[in-house]
């Protein structure tokens, strides 16, 4: 590994261990004021569980972002773009109506429902996109978007057919949140899953570093575009599902963190998973350190509120920087 | 090695691309593709590579077909230079001609030995995106160079378009060399005078489909080439009494 590499990772993993000590030890006092402390036995595992669940999503959702980047050809392309956020939306929604007018959800849970409408849209999504020679690129953001616009229709209907109060517990996991309890089967079996997709993409790095080339390129080369595109799809797909059902919509993680890590090391795929999974996990750990200090009279800022206010700038940055080539 | 080119028709929708394509060539040889806008040159090139099924016919090269070939075994076989390279993420163009080398293992010397033959062994730590036309089309060459076994094809499509005359004919020399290592070569050329110095045989299609397929020096003429192109042509002498194609 190269030195840079190497310090560029180690970098990373020191912001990282700065963010999580700040977040185990800052407090929030009754009168408002902010203390740094080691908390008190009893409230440990309320700040160990939403820190153990920001490093979880932040890292997955940042490698998916970077996955769906290089399968679409796409900078700015982040796990929303394929009507992930909007499809467990609906299945959120759809719970909630079940739920109200046939008081059973048929799912189980706000977060089954979640992952049903985030794997439904996504499936439909992915047969949609096929073509003969695999997955493409451009019909995949196209359909991605008319299925986005789809579920935003359905979750509108739905919002209209149940009572105000409902709309109200939607709008609250639109805006994203990390559990504070959560069994550790859950997290262990969800951490598990996103340290194996990360590994996964680092171990496909060549393929996708090759796969950045034109397809006619990228296959003179020997690349099984196909075959990558799918796996690309479905372990970019998961780690983004993973977040969801952890966190709910959580936006722009997937988008900023590949560019944050592209800042420090470039192009090459295999070193560079590592770093936005390192890059993603700091981001939803510092915007969780952010909403523990910033209070505008009504509590604790959703996390989700936190990560689009950040990332909405950084994107417009990026926009701004690209703009001769986007 | 022996590339068969037999009945190729390649059909998108109700486009008809090509039109039953017969052709061949051995080892050695440079072959030179040209015809008109829209005559089927880029077709007949990605089919010749593997990178596309024709609707019917098949390309063998020794005998087993391109488009069956594994990707690696492809890769190893037949190298191809684009008229356009394009990489989406931020890399190196010393990293681009390391691409080259995905499949069939990484070799320092041969990316090396790619980019001081291209001249951009100075440059080979620039970014790609601030690389110009020209030093694309470089680099994309130097990945096929750095690719290629001794032996075996080089499909180029347009590979000199940006190129300014010292690279003009540094590329013609290079194409020469890999032919006299016995590769197939196979360029779609716009510039009739650089095919008439480089190519041993010509391929010249219209329409999609072949109208001229022979020895340079026999196929090229005034007569053959204008009616195709719907120009008049000439000949000219230069001063070193080499004979070149000119517009009337």
């Amino acid at each position: 590994m190269k030195i840079r590499t190497t310090a560029t990772i180690v970098f990373l993993l020191l912001l990282l261990f700065a963010g999580i000590a700040l977040r185990l030890l800052i407090a929030r006092q009754v009168d408002g004021s902010i203390t740094l402390a080691i908390p008190e036995q009893e409230f440990v595992l309320y700040r160990v569980v939403p820190l153990i669940s920001a490093l979880i999503v932040g890292a997955g959702l940042g490698v998916s972002g970077m996955g769906l980047q290089v399968l679409l050809r796409n900078s700015l392309a982040s796990p929303w773009i394929l009507g992930l956020s909007s499809g467990a939306g609906l299945g959120v929604m759809a719970t909630m109506y079940f739920e109200h007018t046939y008081g059973a959800t048929f799912v189980g849970s706000e977060s089954g429902g979640a992952i049903l409408g985030a794997v439904g849209t996504l499936s439909l999504v992915y047969i949609l996109s096929r073509r003969r020679t695999g997955i493409d690129p451009m019909t995949m953001v196209l359909v991605g978007v008319v299925v986005s616009v789809l579920c935003g229709a359905g979750i509108m209907v739905l919002q209209h057919a149940v009572p105000m109060g409902l709309r109200g517990s939607f709008t609250t996991w639109l805006m994203g949140s990390l559990p504070e309890v959560e069994s550790w089967w859950k997290l262990g079996t969800l951490g598990g899953a996103t340290v194996f997709g990360i590994a996964l993409i680092s171990w496909w790095g060549p393929t996708l570093d090759a796969a950045c080339l034109s397809d006619d390129e990228a296959t003179s080369v020997g690349v099984n575009l196909p075959r990558i595109r799918t796996r690309l799809f479905l372990v970019s797909s998961i780690l983004a599902a993973i977040g969801v059902m952890l966190a709910g919509p959580i936006a722009f993680v997937g988008l900023i963190a590949p560019h944050g890590a592209r800042l420090f090391l470039g192009g090459s795929h295999r070193s560079l998973t590592i770093a936005t999974a390192i890059m993603g996990a700091c981001l939803l750990v510092f915007a969780d350190d952010i909403r523990q200090i910033v209070d505008i009279g009504s509590g604790r800022l959703p996390i989700g509120i936190v990560t689009s206010v950040i990332g909405g700038v950084v994107f417009l940055g990026l926009l701004l920087r690209n703009r001769g080539r986007v | 090695m022996r590339l068969k080119i037999s009945d190729v028709t390649m059909r998108y929708g109700k486009l008809t691309a090509l039109q039953g394509v017969h052709s061949s060539a051995d080892g050695g040889k440079v072959i030179a593709v040209l015809g008109p806008n829209a005559s089927g040159k880029t077709t007949l090139l990605r089919t010749i590579a593997g990178l596309t099924t024709p609707s019917k016919g098949r390309v063998e090269l020794d005998g087993v077909r391109v488009d069956k070939m594994t990707p690696h075994d492809r890769a190893s076989k037949i190298s191809w230079v684009p008229r356009i390279a394009e990489v989406s993420g931020a890399f190196t163009i010393r990293t681009v001609v390391e691409l080259g080398r995905y499949a069939i293992g990484p070799s320092e010397s041969r990316v090396t030995d790619a980019l001081r033959q291209v001249e951009l062994l100075d440059r080979s730590e620039s970014l790609w995106h601030g690389a110009s036309a020209g030093m694309r089309q470089r680099a994309a060459m130097a990945r096929a160079l750095a690719q290629r076994t001794p032996g075996g094809m080089l499909v180029l499509d347009e590979p000199s378009s940006a190129l300014d005359m010292h690279h003009l004919k540094s590329m013609g020399e290079m194409l020469k060399q890999c032919a006299s290592e016995g590769d197939i070569v196979i360029a779609a050329l716009h510039d009739i005078s650089f095919a008439m110095e480089i190519a041993d045989a010509v391929i010249v299609l219209k329409e999609g489909r072949i109208v001229l397929d022979g020895q340079t020096n026999a196929v090229l003429t005034p007569s053959s080439l204008g009616g195709i192109y719907g120009v008049d042509l000439n000949w000219a002498v230069d001063e070193a009494g080499k004979r070149h194609l000119v517009i009337a």
